[in-house]
């Protein structure tokens, strides 16, 4: 499903030129996925177009900028689409009740099987795996719907003051699992 | 404590890690963006958390966005070029790789607006005029004359100085008969013992050909075919008689792409 960095890498090279059918290559490699992202967190189609549509164009202006010694082109193009997407979620509120979303990633019994097999995403999921099951729901929840802390707590029906220091003790896990796996 | 930064406290790495992972609110949010902009520390720890969590994309399944919303990047993409939103950055006048120049630095590094850049070039290149006055119309009463009195929106291309260094320019005016006028903006300083060569890029071609060595007061030349908007017109510094190689091998210090001039 992933696709090859150091393909992103080229393409975002040769959009940074101004390459149009790079452009469109890079498209169809991974509007797919951004467009699920996206729309996990706005909840409505257009939306979800609006956020890829943005931070597509962000990519065509910006390629140039990408540092890949730095970055990892898929981080990018996700971080972009993301941002977009929390910032209209944010903005226009979430007009579809949460009864009528898939639950998909609650309804997998093991959502992390479908993280890619890359480096990156088996240490994340060795170190998620570390996580107790109810506050590794909460993060994957919180990162895949772009839940606040607010909204996470109405959801899983949690004190406030809990899923904040679920998520703050979490973050604190992960960051020393990865970094003692780099 | 350890592996990427140890100078970065812990309670940044938790806001970082809130604001990527999205359980901030808007104003959180709206803060945390706005810090991050001078708080090098912050920006550092919310990129390490933007590659330690994006393989979680993963988790969800892919979806097929709306042809439609292909549609709408194309038309996007069509009026933005790459990089024209990228703040000024004073860079040096942009050396061309010989033999084979892949890539060129084209677009002026002035301040540009967010989304047009033709526009922009022209009214700048208006604005130049004006500024320039009656030494303009002197230089070239035909263009100025032209300017003013076309019936339908004239086509033309400002050839603006790469780098702020440089004085002068050019204005290139497209006629139906696909010949082109260019007419010198004050002033256009040849390094001595140098030629200026003119350079055409049509899009989506990633070399330019040459038009032939341009004199520093201007020239008129014909082009195969009318050029369409968006085709890029250069000026590089090369040995007497033009480049040996057929590309570019001297810095590139003007350019500028055709487009209807709207005033």
């Amino acid at each position: 499903m992933a696709s090859d960095p150091a393909d992103l890498a080229v393409l975002l090279g040769q959009i940074a030129a101004g390459d149009r059918a790079a452009f469109r290559a890079l498209y169809d490699l991974q509007a797919p996925r951004l467009y699920a992202v996206a729309m996990r967190i706005v909840r409505q189609g257009p939306l979800a177009s609006d956020a890829v549509h943005d931070a597509l164009l962000q990519v065509w202006r910006n390629a140039g900028r990408f540092d890949l010694a730095r970055g990892n082109p898929e981080a990018w193009l996700v971080s972009l689409v993301r941002y977009r997407a929390l910032d209209i979620a944010r903005r226009r509120g979430r007009e579809v009740p949460d009864d009528d979303l898939p639950e998909a990633i609650d309804e997998d019994p093991n959502p992390l099987e479908r993280l890619a097999s890359s480096r990156d995403a088996a240490a994340l999921r060795g170190c998620l795996g570390q996580l107790e099951e109810d506050r590794r729901r909460l993060v994957l929840m919180a990162f895949v719907d772009g839940l606040t802390h607010n909204e996470a707590a109405e959801r899983l029906k949690l004190p406030l003051g809990t899923v904040k220091s679920w998520i703050r003790r979490s973050l604190q896990s992960l960051r020393l699992c990865l970094e003692g796996a780099a | 404590m350890s592996g990427t930064g140890p100078e970065i406290p812990e309670e940044l790495h938790i806001l970082a890690g809130e604001y990527v992972l999205g359980a901030l609110d808007a104003a959180e949010m709206r803060a945390v963006r706005g810090r991050a902009r001078t708080d090098a520390a912050l920006a550092a720890a919310i990129a390490a958390w933007e590659r330690r969590l994006a393989p979680l994309a993963g988790v969800v399944a892919p979806q097929a966005p709306p042809p439609a919303l292909w549609d709408r990047l194309e038309r996007a993409i069509a009026e933005v070029p790459p990089e024209d939103i990228a703040e000024p950055r004073p860079r040096p006048v942009p050396v061309l790789p010989r033999p084979t120049a892949e890539v060129l630095p084209l677009v002026p590094r002035q301040p540009p607006p967010r989304r047009k850049l033709w526009p922009w070039q022209l009214t700048t290149a208006a604005a130049l005029a004006l500024a320039a006055g009656i030494a303009v119309v002197a230089f070239v009463p035909q263009v100025a004359l032209r300017l003013n009195l076309a019936p339908e929106a004239p086509r033309i291309a400002a050839l603006l100085p790469t780098d702020g260094k440089i004085t002068g320019g050019f204005i290139a005016q497209i006629r139906a008969d696909g010949s082109v006028v260019l007419a010198a903006l004050p002033a256009v300083a040849v390094p001595s013992g140098r030629d200026l060569e003119l350079w055409v890029l049509r899009p989506g071609e990633k070399v330019p050909a040459s038009l032939g060595v341009l004199p520093a007061g201007g020239k008129r030349v014909v082009l195969p075919g009318l050029p369409a908007d968006g085709t890029k017109l250069l000026v590089s510094v090369e040995q007497p008689g033009g480049s040996p190689s057929g590309l570019p091998t001297g810095p590139v210090v003007y350019a500028g792409a055709v487009g209807q001039l709207s005033l």
